[in-house]
């Protein structure tokens, strides 16, 4: 267990193929991409590269989503604008390795399409949008439509290397199609209708385990807690509006959750709900952490060995609690555990964001611009998935079995 | 049915009045009243595993209200209704699976059969069987649309498509009735056979010269520390005395009837001897779903003796103390506080506890806690009747044992109402 899984490995060795072709097609969505392969690469290399630039397609869903906006990538929107139009001309050719090059980017721009709806998690938009590949199918045999699938979810995965759910829900549907044995009785045209209805279905299948998870969370919230929370998260969201429907009386503080500020939106929403809210800086965690009774995080991506992968500062909150004992509770939906094995900090493919510092910083100073960091397992009490409230060996155990 | 009520009032009495000691005699008690409900129990042509389930359900309640402290109720409680669900299923799935034959020939006439697709028998066994099964990421794109109904499932599927084989039905629910009693009979030949099973693994973990550890008294260590003794083990037992009830000193006599090396210490001798000791061997009154353990009081402390000379910390426990809740606060929660008269000798102190003493409190309490939290994280290993395993492994043992839908009986009731 202390060396990278398989599955890890020949992950990596796949990657580098896909990394040739440049896998930038989006001009939908409102802020604009830039270069993900930039992203795969570690940052000593090109010490010239200017990191403000460069940004994850999955953070930029979640600052859609999220809502707030710097003023930092107002001015990148305007300047990569201008880029996109020559770049796309390019990309088009590039992509089309072979007479699915279209659908590829069908594919993309589906997904894309789903995910600009807010309340729709990526791994629901990547599930359907694969489901929209299969409506868009000349294929006349399972074994063509796997093929043209296994396709689409590759160039999905590799447009965007840095959503773990994206791709944990590709690999979810895939599984789906390859495995299931319901599929193998039924003639093709009702297997295919099987399929889509499935994908369909998935989204009441995300908004309801986040209904299950906050339900599961409510025996653990007692009267007079005080709650950290570190982030903003859905689920996290979730559970805490149930607990004040339920009258439980809580208190909640709130990381500021520099830099995308998604914690003062998370203060907001239970402002809302009047929850009594308190605003800490992210460095006055450890400050605050003897009046905490628990600390609630959600989760980026859940992995093989427990961990989570979750915003930047969910580690050191953890390391923080757990010197402290107190317990560390993650939400995160079952389709965000994802088939990694992170050994240390920089075991993933960096996802980067731009971070305003207000003033503007020398060239020769390097910014650090990651924007998740790896949480291992021995700091986290329990998970609360739809699956049930699991310790993080559990997880494994049930990715195992799945992929096994 | 006016004798089962009378057993179970008497039952609900003993559990009160604490009149049964020890979880393993409660479980097996537990588990021949809710035999006896069962076969008493009046059962409808329809939905016979819905009336099986809600019957044990009432009984289970105000069981389970009747000592909240002592799990292993709820834990049988929990199995017998595991087993009803399991035999229903395995009886359902049969009946379909047969009658799926008989409405693929005549499908054409048959309107209705339209909504649902006709699958074959393999692929609605395969969907039945994970429904009793808990959630998995297997399932999560599977029968989703199934467990909205998932406790209904079963039964009402049965109902619709076996409309117009109600003959069979009076042999099914028969049958329904006689397997789940069967069923239940195993499972108290289980509860009663669970110490020779533990016993039985005693030689693969207790070594020739070693020092073992206990605290008060259980019948498992007990059985266990015999087994290893009779395959011709020799080895040495420090027993604490397990005060304030100092049970440790039957145990101590026990073991030197059967012949072993015994020595007995204080309870606070033990972070003195534990340096000395190759191993701590413990039971446990119930072992939660994160790997916690519910301890006789004192074992917290043994646990981190043990933890802090890097000796193996190991918890015997048969399958009827793994109990599927989490603990919440399980030190004050999940605790019993017994009379002071185990600590004090009336006379002694009684002075002091006097309330008339006109400043309307006495101004000394005791405090006699009967249980300990043990957190997962000092547990080495748990020898349960299937053998040893990790803390963090039980979720998968309770999993077998119970559903999902059990997990919450005394709500059921209030969230109805």
């Amino acid at each position: 267990m202390w060396w990278r899984s398989a599955s890890f490995v020949l992950d990596n060795s796949r990657n580098p193929v896909n990394d040739n072709v440049p896998p930038k097609s989006i001009t939908i969505s409102p802020p604009p991409l830039t270069d993900t392969t930039a992203a795969a690469a570690p940052p000593l290399q090109n010490p010239n590269f200017n990191w403000n630039m460069s940004m994850s397609a999955y953070y930029q869903t979640r600052a859609a989503h999220h809502g707030v906006v710097t003023s930092d990538w107002l001015a990148q929107a305007q300047e990569a604008a201008a880029a996109t139009g020559a770049v796309d001309g390019q990309e088009d050719r590039s992509d089309g390795g072979g007479g699915t090059g279209g659908r590829a980017f069908g594919v993309i721009d589906e997904f894309n399409r789903w995910r600009k709806q807010p309340d729709l998690a990526e791994a629901v938009a990547a599930i359907r949008a694969l489901a929209a590949v299969i409506g868009n199918s000349e294929a006349n045999t399972m074994m063509e439509l796997e093929i043209e699938l296994k396709k689409a979810s590759d160039s999905l995965k590799s447009w965007d290397t840095t959503s773990i759910s994206l791709t944990a829900g590709c690999d979810l549907f895939m599984r789906y199609v390859t495995r299931t044995s319901a599929l193998e009785y039924e003639d093709f045209n009702s297997a295919k209708s099987r399929l889509i209805e499935r994908a369909e279905k998935f989204g009441e299948i995300s908004c309801k385990a986040r209904r299950i998870i906050a339900m599961l969370s409510q025996d653990f919230i007692f009267d007079g807690c005080t709650i950290l929370v570190h982030g903003f998260s859905r689920v996290v969201l979730e559970v805490l509006k149930t607990a004040a429907q339920n009258k439980k009386l809580f208190r909640v503080f709130c990381t500021e959750g520099r830099p995308d500020r998604t914690g003062l939106r998370l203060s907001n929403e239970l402002a809302k709900l009047d929850v009594p809210v308190k605003l800490l800086i992210d460095s006055a965690v450890a400050y605050t952490m003897d009046e905490v009774d628990m600390v609630f995080v959600g989760a980026d991506g859940v992995v093989e060995s427990g961990g989570i992968i979750n915003m930047m500062g969910t580690y050191q909150i953890a390391l923080v609690a757990h010197s402290m004992n107190k317990p560390v509770y993650v939400a995160a939906e079952s389709y965000k555990f994802a088939r990694l094995y992170p050994l240390d900090q920089k075991d993933m493919s960096p996802a980067l964001r731009p971070i305003d510092f207000g003033v503007p910083i020398p060239s020769k100073v390097e910014v650090e611009t990651s924007a998740r960091d790896y949480t291992p397992p021995q700091y986290l009490t329990l998970l609360f998935t739809d699956l049930g409230v699991l310790t993080p060996s559990v997880v494994s155990d049930e990715l195992i079995q799945l992929y096994l | 049915m006016p004798d089962t009520q009378a057993l179970v009032n008497d039952f609900l009495n003993k559990l009160k009045k604490r009149k049964i000691e020890g979880s393993q005699a409660t479980a097996r008690q537990t588990a021949e009243l809710l035999r006896s409900v069962i076969s008493q129990q009046r059962v409808p042509y329809t939905n016979q595993a819905g009336a099986l389930i809600d019957a044990m359900k009432v009984v289970g309640e105000q069981l389970i209200a009747a000592n909240p402290v002592e799990l292993a109720v709820g834990n049988i409680v929990r199995r017998v209704l595991h087993i009803i669900r399991e035999e229903d299923l395995s009886l359902t799935t049969a009946a379909i699976s047969g009658m799926n034959l008989s409405a693929v020939s005549d499908d054409d006439d048959d309107g209705d059969q339209d909504d649902h697709p006709v699958l074959s028998a393999a692929a609605v066994a395969a969907a039945a069987r994970s429904t009793l099964r808990p959630p998995s990421l297997h399932t999560l794109l599977e029968d989703m649309p199934d467990s909205a109904a998932v406790p209904h499932t079963s039964s009402s599927g049965g109902d619709s498509e076996g409309k117009s084989k109600s003959a069979d039905k009076s042999t099914i629910t028969r049958k329904l009735k006689h397997d789940v009693i069967e069923a239940v009979n195993e499972l108290i030949q289980d509860i009663i056979t669970c110490h020779e099973q533990i016993a039985e693994q005693a030689v693969e973990h207790i070594h020739q010269n070693e020092v073992i550890l206990t605290l008060g008294s259980s019948r498992t260590v007990l059985e266990f520390l015999c087994a290893a003794k009779e395959k011709k083990r020799s080895f040495r037992v420090f027993v604490a005395e397990g005060a304030p009830r100092y049970q440790g000193h039957l145990l101590a006599k026990e073991l030197v009837a059967r012949g072993l090396q015994t020595t007995l210490i204080t309870d606070s001798a033990v972070f003195a001897m534990i340096s000395r000791v190759n191993m701590v061997i413990v039971g446990a009154h119930v072992v939660m779903a994160n790997g916690g353990v519910i301890a006789p009081v004192g074992l917290n402390m043994v646990a981190l003796a043990a933890q802090k000379h890097a000796v193996p910390f190991v918890v015997l426990a048969g399958s009827h103390k793994l109990c599927p809740l989490y603990p919440h606060n399980p030190e004050v929660l999940l605790n019993e506080l017994r009379s002071p008269s185990e600590l004090l000798d009336f006379g002694e102190f009684s002075d002091c506890m006097d309330f008339g003493s006109g400043t309307g409190s006495p101004l000394l309490h005791v405090v006699n806690p009967t249980f300990d939290y043990v957190p997962p994280k000092l547990v080495s290993l748990f020898i349960t009747d299937t053998g040893g395993h990790n803390p963090s492994y039980m979720y998968r043992l309770i999993a077998d044992y119970y559903s999902a839908d059990d997990l919450v009986i005394q709500r059921k009731p209030t969230t109805g109402n």
